[in-house]
């Protein structure tokens, strides 16, 4: 049978992103966290979104359910979710039954985000009324599958409290909470930051499996190139608050394009190879000051600035087949 | 050189729900460290790494077993002989954050040790301006730039760094490393690797490396020992390169696994395979491989007769120890 007779399934969820920009105003100034982005979040793939620590991968998120937290706001832009629309121009309530049911999220640190005074049990049973489930049974039913299936022993997690469970299994828990109610679109920032190097790979097993087996649209959001590496098909580099490079997860890590992503990918421990192959990402991240230059963000740290790259902030454009890049350097290749 | 022999530490146990028995937290665990040499020690969460890093750091009692530093058998010393052989042990926590003082410069954290030493020297102010100013340098920052700030004006490996010059302040001659990268972005996790790396060759520093991420602990130590625990025991250990390239525990290979296959640039060993089922709490049986209920291998002599360490240089501790090829396998271009 040749590909094409396959029944075709119908496409899965993506997420199309204009000119989104999120500012938080703090005593130091306006901090442009999420600064003029445009992304399109392919349905039915697992596309890793990574940067260091500050780079606005959260606050993407969180804008993303139009969910940005006070002193945050954001100014300018669309977020239009496939079968949902648009979660700028919506009215609450449909925003309100949007997060949970077509978009699942595990938000960065869930640990504290479950509720410690209920039994987790009892969570789900929340979670479902307050989306009108009417089969509650079958709620919890699914649960359980879910837990099961992550290698837990559900009847023992949903009779605890969180403080009873270890960090892997929270994040598992986490993981429930997102598919329970058959979201299509789910978003896991930071799943495996707090876990051992096994429990993260465990962790990362599961979201593989769980997504190939339902087709899901997967938003994976870390600091960590290795884990986007393994686990991603797309990859999206964020830094200072733009996008500075995407692109199909094989190309980038084999064809790094921008000078901070190839930075980032030298300096992965590794191993096997040349210990000396390896090499620290020199400089530290942009801070209000870099904000305010007309320069590239990147320009302080750059090993192949240019004079140009330091008037002009480099515009974020097409660089080959499914690759982005936001570099003078490379678009005068 | 620092030795230790056969060491066993008991807790006593915890009531509740996760409570356990008393727990061997550390169970007939020998090895040395040679002047500048590395050894590193591997295992996932609650496997007993901290515990083995606070006793060898004075901070933590141990219920059998010998630490013996220069010679000399440290339980059989005098107190104060004991303080002073002690103070040369320095251990880096995982959190640096946690390790400053919010509240005061790098100036003033730095220097409080430094007047001590000054005092006990009969050396003046200007040794400690001047020590102040080599430690600074020595772990790559840039003293003018760093002595006025606050923690929290830093990065997490600039923080990091400093925890490190703070212990090198007083000549250490071994440093004990536990998880010191966990919580440091990984673009800078390169960094303050080949820092230990450095101090171990320029000073003749013994470093004690903690970690759940093998490759961290190859680029601290890939001429050292590395040791594998599991449950408080030693299931495999030999010198680094060897553990890696041929491991022959199933444990090993599991976290061998763990480590993320960058897309692109490699392929999965063709033996990977991650166990998704995280280990339980408490003290395992006797009579049985501690491993068995998560090993894939496991026969039923592995839940009868606990396996014993064999081999000469590279040793580990399985019934059916076999080379695995689980490690990623880099894609020629
Ligand atoms: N509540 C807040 N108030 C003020 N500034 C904030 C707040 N939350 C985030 N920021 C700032 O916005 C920028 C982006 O932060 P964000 O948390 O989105 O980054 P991130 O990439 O998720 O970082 P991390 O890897 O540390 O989670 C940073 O400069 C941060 O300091
Ligand atoms: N003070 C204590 N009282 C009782 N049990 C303890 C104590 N400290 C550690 N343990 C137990 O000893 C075992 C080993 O703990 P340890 O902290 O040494 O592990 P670890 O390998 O450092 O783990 P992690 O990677 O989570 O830091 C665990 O089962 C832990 O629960
Ligand atoms: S002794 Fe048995 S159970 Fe233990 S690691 Fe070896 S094969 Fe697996
Ligand atoms: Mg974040
Ligand atoms: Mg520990």
């Amino acid at each position: 049978m040749s590909a094409n007779s396959l029944p075709t399934a119908p496409p899965a969820a993506g997420i199309t992103i204009r000119g989104l920009e999120v500012v938080y105003t703090t005593g130091q100034g306006q901090i442009p966290a999420v600064n003029g982005i445009n992304l399109d979040i392919v349905g039915g793939q697992i596309t890793g979104i990574i940067g260091e620590s500050g780079s606005g991968k959260s606050t993407l998120a969180m804008a993303m359910m139009n969910a940005v937290p006070h002193p945050g706001k954001i100014v300018k832009g669309s977020v239009i979710i496939d079968g949902v629309g648009n979660m700028m121009t919506l009215d609450k309530e449909s925003q309100r039954r949007a997060r949970g049911r077509h978009v699942g999220f595990v938000f960065q640190a869930a640990q504290n985000s479950l509720n410690p005074l209920t039994r987790i049990g009892h969570q789900v049973l929340d979670l479902g009324r307050s989306h009108n489930v009417k089969d509650l049974r079958a709620l919890l039913r699914r649960a359980k599958e879910l837990l099961e299936r992550m290698g837990m022993d559900a009847d023992r997690v949903l009779t605890s409290y969180q403080h009873e469970l270890s960090g892997g299994m929270r994040q598992r828990v986490g993981i429930m909470f997102a598919l329970v109610l058959d979201a299509q679109i789910v978003i896991l920032d930071e799943p495996t930051t707090a876990l051992d190097m096994l429990s993260q790979a465990s962790v990362l097993e599961i979201v593989r499996s769980i997504q190939e087996e339902r087709g899901l649209t997967i938003i994976l959001i870390t600091h960590d190139m290795g884990v986007v590496a393994d686990l991603a098909d797309r990859v999206i580099v964020m830094y200072g608050g733009e996008l500075a490079e995407e692109g199909k997860t094989e190309d980038v890590l084999a064809h790094p394009q921008h000078p901070y992503t190839r930075g980032l990918i030298r300096a992965i421990p590794r191993i096997s190879g040349n210990l000396d192959q390896a090499v620290a990402l020199a400089g530290s991240p942009p801070d209000l000051q870099t904000f305010v230059q007309n320069a590239c963000l990147f320009y302080d740290r750059c090993p192949e600035r240019m004079a140009q790259c330091q008037n002009h902030r480099p515009p974020y454009e097409i660089a080959g087949p499914g690759r982005k890049v936001a570099c003078f350097k490379v678009m005068a290749k | 050189m620092i030795e230790v022999r056969h060491l066993e530490k008991t807790f006593p146990g915890t009531r509740g729900l996760l409570g356990h028995d008393a727990i061997k937290a550390v169970n007939d665990v020998s090895f040395h460290i040679p002047d500048g040499g590395a050894v590193s020690f591997i295992g996932e969460s609650g496997c007993g790494k901290t515990t083995i890093g606070r006793i060898l750091a004075g901070l933590e009692t141990y219920t059998a077993g010998e630490v013996v530093m220069d010679g000399q058998n440290l339980a059989q010393l005098p107190r104060r002989q004991r303080a002073v052989l002690l103070r040369r042990v320095q251990l880096i926590q995982q959190d640096p954050y946690q390790a400053l003082n919010p509240a005061r410069t790098i100036e003033q954290a730095l220097t409080d040790p430094l007047k001590v030493i000054a005092k006990e020297r009969g050396a003046d102010k200007a040794w400690i301006m001047h020590r102040l100013h080599e430690v600074l340098e020595l772990v790559g920052l840039d003293p003018d730039a760093v002595i006025y700030k606050y923690p929290h004006m830093l990065s997490g490996g600039q923080r990091q760094r400093i925890v490190i010059a703070r212990a090198l302040t007083v000549d250490p001659s071994v440093l004990v490393a536990d998880e010191a990268v966990s919580m440091i972005d990984v673009s800078l996790r390169l960094g303050v690797l080949k820092l230990l790396r450095d101090l171990r060759e320029r000073f003749k520093i013994s470093v004690l490396f903690i970690t759940h991420d093998v490759a961290s602990a190859r680029y601290v130590g890939d001429d050292g020992q590395m040791f594998v625990i599991y449950k408080g025991r030693i299931v495999e250990h030999g010198l680094t390169d060897e553990v890696i390239l041929h491991p022959q525990h199933p444990y090993t290979q599991a976290l061998l696994s763990a480590v993320p296959v960058l897309k692109g640039l490699e392929e999965p060993g063709p033996d990977r395979y991650i166990p998704l089922k995280e280990f339980g709490h408490g003290q395992p049986p006797e009579h049985a491989c501690a491993f068995a209920p998560r090993c894939p291998y496991a026969q039923p002599l592995c839940g009868q007769e606990k396996p014993e360490l064999v081999g000469t240089a590279h040793q580990y501790a399985c019934h059916y120890p076999k080379e695995r090829h689980v490690v990623a396998v880099p894609l020629s271009e």
